[in-house]
């Protein structure tokens, strides 16, 4: 951190170190500017604290009001703009136009998925989904950025702690929980995956199914601590199952796309199912991410 | 099943009323995972159960986890030792 850097430095290394937080070379009229004495200004701790308590004062007589008056404009604009709207489930509602309609009658047969709604989700519209996995994935690694553990941000105290926290939690384990979580967390994994694998012809799919495999693990890790999740789900396998998600989709998606497109003979029938497993992967991976970053900030 | 319908969006409004008037922060995360229930119930009336399986799980499952354990790292929850 103390290393000077002179002018005479490459500009990358003068890159690296501001990247790094090295102080630039202090600046001469700054010095100057410091060392003035300071204007002896300081106001009583008696006016200090008078003045702080007017302002906290006037602060909380006018933030109930304030908060009132945005809240019935947002509430006013809102309420006028669903009266304005055409009535739930009319005839000629401009939503049912020739896209719905083509959805509706061709979906089956041009993306070999009953259900409509995944039909659109996966076959139709999955390039915006494609993108929907990339903001969960990137999201989990800001997550990640700013919440994982590692020697750098960590002291031993806090290190302690969680240590002790955690001998506490498993010392004094919750009996009802784990009781519930002993007899939950099967079905709620055998839901998950029939939720994820039955896309095609009943509601769910990807993102429904995905998220209760995720509220599944976390219900577990909670139960159970951190040692026996992580004996399945460690931070190796969570980013190997993470990437390939992503990755598979990334990959059939692409396929889909040039194979299955509009025109062309159907055989990919079966190509919603693993789109499906894969989005699955994601976001349940996403969810228990966020969990475990959130309590312990390690995977 | 019509009068379930207006039942349950009179407890969205008053869930909704209700969340922000909470003064523990425990509370009203509670609150807002009942109006995410009953927006999924709701959903599913409205013949949408895609949206109702996903409601139910992110809203009244997944966020209001994440709301526990950030009230919990601040130390917000009563009942901790470290209040």
């Amino acid at each position: 951190m103390s290393k000077k850097i002179d002018e005479t430095s490459g500009w990358l290394q003068r890159f690296a170190a501001w990247v790094d937080g090295d102080r630039e070379p202090p600046d001469r009229t700054l010095l100057v500017m410091e060392r003035r004495p300071h204007r002896d200004f300081r106001p009583t701790e008696e006016e200090f604290e008078r003045r702080e308590k007017d302002r906290l004062r006037k602060f909380f007589n006018w933030y109930p009001i304030a908060a009132t008056v945005i809240c019935v404009v947002m509430a006013a604009i809102l309420l006028t703009t669903v009266m304005n709207m055409p009535g739930f489930g009319d005839e000629d509602n401009p939503i049912n136009n020739e896209v719905s309609e083509r959805y509706l009658e061709h979906g089956a047969e041009e993306t070999g998925s009953e259900n409509v709604v995944t039909a659109m989700i996966i076959g139709y519209r999955g390039f915006d989904t494609l993108g929907e996995s990339c903001v969960l994935f990137l999201a989990v690694a800001a997550v990640m950025i700013l919440l994982l553990r590692d020697e750098k941000n960590t002291t031993g105290r806090e290190l302690h702690q969680l240590e002790r926290e955690e001998a506490g939690a498993r010392e004094h384990a919750d009996l009802i929980l784990q009781q519930v979580a002993k007899v939950l967390t099967p079905f709620i994994f055998l839901f998950a995956i029939y939720v994820l694998l039955n896309g095609e012809t009943s509601p769910g799919g990807g993102f429904s199914g995905g998220t209760i495999l995720g509220a599944g693990v976390i219900l577990f890790s909670a139960a159970f601590g951190v040692q026996r999740t992580q004996r399945f789900m460690n931070r190796r396998t969570y980013s190997v199952v993470r990437t390939f998600g992503l990755m598979l989709y990334a990959v059939l998606y692409g396929i889909y796309i040039f194979i299955g497109a509009n025109g062309l003979p159907n055989h990919l029938a079966g190509m919603i199912l693993l789109i499906d497993l894969a989005v699955g992967l994601v976001v349940a991976c996403t969810m228990y991410g966020f969990y475990a970053l959130f309590s312990r900030g390690e995977i | 099943m019509i009068v379930l319908e207006y039942i349950l969006l009179i407890g969205l409004i008053v869930c909704a009323i209700a969340a922000p008037l909470c003064k523990r922060l425990l509370a009203a995360v509670i609150v807002y995972m009942a109006f995410s229930l009953m927006m999924a119930v709701l959903w599913s009336l409205l013949q949408s159960p895609d949206l109702a399986i996903t409601e139910a799980a992110v809203g009244a499952g997944v966020t209001s986890i994440l709301f526990f354990l950030t009230l919990k790292k601040v130390h917000a929850l009563k009942g901790t030792h470290d209040e």
